[in-house]
């Protein structure tokens, strides 16, 4: 099997800035490969996050700069990717972010390059051999799977955000290579238009240190305001269980879990959540986790390391005075 | 218009666990149901369908008790089901699965919509979407979170972690539905059984026009090393005492002790 002898990866770029799940990539890449790791940066024509990327020290950067593929179409990005593919030959492995774009791009250039692609990993390691093994939760991260790519090149992955952790390092030997002569076929069949949402909070739940999350058991109008309260003299984010998003202040963003976001703060508080898997599997990265809830038996309890059994409006108001 | 819709039936809890003979997820005693998000398809479809008049197809690829989702999709509305059963197609990944189901669309010929789910509760990928495009070679919009039909095509709805999008889609194009874009119907089981008399349709590996080496486990580049239980990650469960501020005030010294709450912030 003839191939390229480094392990790819693709940065993800929202608005202009590099996401943060492209730097833990890189360091995680940059522990486990010993084939040089290259990053593949499509941004816009004037833009230049290629210097970004070089603190954290991959040993390549590929900079496509092209204002027509920023727009985020997944053919148009496809056929880029391909074509760059064509003109190096198939790398090693070739990794993504579990974001929406990751996961609606990667598998697309997987079918184009016909290989096999693993899901949404939380680890990833390299035997000798150069072999990718990817490990996956699969049934609502009730079961773990590895996953490997034998006879087809590249591996690819798409893994999640805030699973690893990304350090800067000085690697003097980066290489930038700019790509400016690929051919881009607009595709016609779509028009997208894109825009910024709103930030409600400065800190998104996925980045956020602090975390105050709230379920069905906490979540009338006075419960809200307290919750809110707590979460200002904690310097916390608020997040929610998925009933909470029919409440129209609550979108997808806000909420944690297997069909929201997973979150990785150094403490969440569960205000009246039950803990259902779907819920939990947004927060086995938590560091600290504590939670409130009035049934004793509240399956979220396993999950933490302090739980009060009770009503959680009083817990987080007495919480609010002890933090005075 | 021609809209297929693919869904798969999954187990009707995700709340599986290995048994420690065969090493393999045990599935007894447990039944399967209509992944949720291609409940989500299904009516996106059928929304479509009150609106323009469309023929709803609805397919799925698997062993032939599947045919008991596609049965309830009949009696949701669905005109037609075509079932993909044959030894062959067994053991296979993301890419021979979207391999046969995209052969299996261009037999029905001239579709003009593509619903899937945005993903399997099961296994989880989100992978089926933006392959069976390819293998079609029509564009693509995956994680729609509203569709509307217009003039021509399809206005939708779609987030990204940071952005929202507005996009028209011209026909032919495959969508991939969240759990944001409507509220699906559910049915009896009266009404389930009347549909019994639509017809399912089922195509063997002979009726489509395969390449061997593309399907099942031999047309699978990606395998399976190993199924584990995940790591519980051991959490202290310790309970506070019962009286709320007593509560508060343990907690708040055992995380400043621990320097997890730094009076600074
Ligand atoms: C495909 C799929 C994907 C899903 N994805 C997600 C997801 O990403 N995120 C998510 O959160 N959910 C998700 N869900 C839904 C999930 O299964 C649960 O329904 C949901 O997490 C429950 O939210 P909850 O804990 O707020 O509510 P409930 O389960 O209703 O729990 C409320 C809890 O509050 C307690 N309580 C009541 N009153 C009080 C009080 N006064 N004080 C303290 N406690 C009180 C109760 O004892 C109970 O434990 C998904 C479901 C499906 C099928
Ligand atoms: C535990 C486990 C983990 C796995 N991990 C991987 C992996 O990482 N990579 C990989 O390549 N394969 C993987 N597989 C194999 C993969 O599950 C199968 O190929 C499966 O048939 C399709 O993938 P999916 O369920 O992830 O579909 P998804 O891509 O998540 O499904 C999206 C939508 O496609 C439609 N759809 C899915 N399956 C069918 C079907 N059979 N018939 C009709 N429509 C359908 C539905 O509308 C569904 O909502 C895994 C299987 C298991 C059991």
């Amino acid at each position: 099997m003839e191939f390229l002898k480094e392990n790819w990866i693709f940065a993800e770029v929202d608005l202009n800035k590099v996401n943060p799940i492209t730097y833990q990539l890189i360091t995680k890449m940059n522990q486990i490969s010993e084939l040089p790791v290259t990053v593949v940066l499509v941004e816009g024509s004037s833009e230049s996050l290629e210097e970004d990327i070089k603190e954290y020290g991959p040993d390549k950067i590929i900079t496509i700069k092209n204002d027509q593929l920023v727009q985020g179409n997944d053919l148009e990005m496809t056929n880029a990717l391909d074509t760059l593919i064509e003109k190096t030959g198939r790398p090693n492995s070739f990794v993504f972010a579990a974001t929406v774009v990751g996961r609606s791009l990667a598998p697309r250039l997987q079918a184009r390059l016909r290989t096999g692609l693993t899901a949404d990993c939380l680890d990833l390691h390299f035997e000798d051999d150069g072999t990718l093994v990817q490990t996956k939760p699969s049934y609502g991260d009730n079961i773990m799977c590895e996953i490997v790519v034998p006879n087809h090149r590249p591996q690819m992955a798409t893994v999640r955000s805030n699973v690893f952790e990304a350090k800067k390092l000085n690697n003097p030997m980066t290489k930038v290579i700019n790509i400016t002569n690929l051919k881009v076929v607009q595709d016609k069949q779509l028009t997208i238009s894109s825009k910024p949402l709103p930030q409600e909070s400065a800190e998104s739940i996925t980045e956020a240190n602090r975390i105050v999350a709230i379920g069905r058991g906490d979540k009338t109008e006075e419960n809200l305001t307290n919750a809110k309260r707590l979460a200002d003299k904690l310097h916390a984010v608020i997040g929610v269980t998925r009933p909470l998003t029919d409440l129209e202040e609550f979108d997808i963003n806000d909420q944690i879990g297997q069909s929201g976001q997973s979150v990785s703060p150094d403490i969440l508080i569960n205000l009246g959540i039950s803990g259902a898997v779907q819920y939990t599997a947004g927060i086995s990265n938590a560091k600290t986790i504590v939670s409130a809830n009035t049934d004793k038996d509240a399956p979220i309890f396993k999950h933490s390391d302090y739980y009060y059994v009770g009503n959680a409006e009083e817990f987080s108001k007495a919480l609010e005075k002890a933090l005075q | 218009m021609k809209i297929v819709v693919g869904i798969k039936q999954v187990p009707e809890t995700t709340n599986v666990k290995i048994n420690e003979k065969t090493k393999n997820i045990d599935r007894r005693g447990i039944s399967g149901v209509i992944n949720q998000y291609d409940r989500h398809a299904l009516e996106a479809a059928f929304e479509i369908k009150a609106k323009t008049n469309a023929e709803v197809i609805v397919m799925t690829m698997g062993p032939d008790d599947f045919v008991v989702s596609l049965q309830e999709a009949l009696a949701l509305g669905a005109d037609s089901a075509v079932l993909l059963s044959d030894r062959a197609f067994a053991g296979a990944d993301t890419l021979a699965t979207g391999y046969v189901l995209s052969e299996a669309i261009k037999k029905i010929g001239d579709v003009d919509l593509v619903l899937l789910g945005q993903q399997s509760v099961d296994a989880d990928t989100g992978q089926m979407g933006p392959i069976i495009s390819e293998f079609l070679d029509i564009s693509q919009v995956t994680y729609a979170s509203k569709l509307d039909v217009e003039e021509g095509g399809l206005r939708i709805k779609r987030y990204l972690e940071n952005i929202e999008q507005d996009i028209t889609a011209k026909l032919p194009v495959l969508v991939t539905v969240t759990d944001q874009a409507n509220d699906p119907k559910y049915v009896n089981i009266v009404e389930i059984a009347k549909s019994f008399e639509k017809e399912v349709t089922t195509w063997h590996a002979s009726d489509l026009n395969l390449d061997a080496d593309r399907v099942g486990q031999a047309g699978s580049p990606s395998v399976v090393r190993s199924i584990s239980s995940p790591k519980e990650v051991v959490k202290d469960n310790y309970k506070l005492p019962d009286n709320p501020q007593d509560a508060a005030d343990e907690l708040v010294k055992i995380l400043k002790d621990k320097n997890i709450l730094v009076e600074d912030k």
